[in-house]
């Protein structure tokens, strides 16, 4: 004969929700976690972090709202709790849309192997100089020739 | 632009242009529509070359986001005589 809406006792916390706001915001501060620079091996696994964290979050926020919209009595966190979880729904599906962006990348099968040689090019400087491979060990910096240079290939369109 | 950039920021090093991607494709770095509005660009490549033109050190990433540290090329670099 109780009459649930007026419950003698509080209505608890719902730690899951929380939980899962934690995580999702942790989530969201890790997108930017490559401007650390952090080092080998963390730096190649950030991307399966970046796709991890939220599916984590959202295990947590998923039994949060379970408890909040079964047991309303018991469990508070109905309103803002599905708003959070819309939040990490969406930072979930984003990390899915970049991460196959990001390593769609191509295989390079026939690139140049460590111990092959490469040939000779010249292509022009910033100043519009035309710049050989070989003039680029002749360049000194503090009056000593390099002993390698480091040829770096960007996706240049910056 | 890369004149300008590198005015702005101070760098000292070298920035060749390949416009027609004559080296980017000789080397098999190709990434046929990679770029905005669907052009052809280069993908993210290391390659530290020796005096006598051989490569020493190479890194080639799976994920445009994640770049080698300074910190490798240089102990690649120090193991070279």
């Amino acid at each position: 004969m109780g009459d649930t809406s007026i419950s003698p006792t509080p209505r608890r916390a719902n730690s899951a929700l929380w939980h899962g706001l934690l995580i999702t915001l942790f989530g969201i501060a890790a997108e930017f976690f490559y401007f650390l620079r952090l080092p080998p091996p963390i730096n190649h696994v950030l991307p399966w972090i970046n796709l991890l964290v939220p599916v984590f979050g959202l295990i947590y926020l998923f039994i949060g709202l379970a408890r909040a919209f079964g047991k309303p009595a018991v469990y508070r966190g109905k309103i803002w709790g599905s708003g959070v979880t819309v939040i990490a729904i969406l930072l979930l599906a984003g990390n899915v849309v970049l991460f196959r962006h990001t390593r769609d990348v191509p295989k390079s099968a026939h690139a140049p192997q460590v111990g092959q040689h490469l040939s000779e090019f010249t292509l022009p400087d910033s100043s519009g100089q035309q710049t050989s491979l070989s003039q680029l060990f002749a360049a000194s910096v503090d009056g000593s020739q390099p002993k390698a240079v480091l040829l770096v290939f960007y996706r240049g369109y910056w | 632009m890369s004149a300008n950039l590198r005015r702005k920021a101070g760098y000292t090093f070298t920035f060749l242009s390949d416009p027609k991607l004559e080296v980017i494709r000789r080397y098999d770095l190709l990434h046929v529509a990679g770029g905005p509005d669907g052009h052809d660009i280069s993908r993210p490549a290391e390659f530290l070359v020796d005096r006598s033109g051989t490569v020493r050190w190479e890194n080639f990433t799976e994920d445009v986001r994640v770049r080698p540290r300074a910190e490798e090329m240089l102990a690649a670099a120090r193991n070279i005589p």
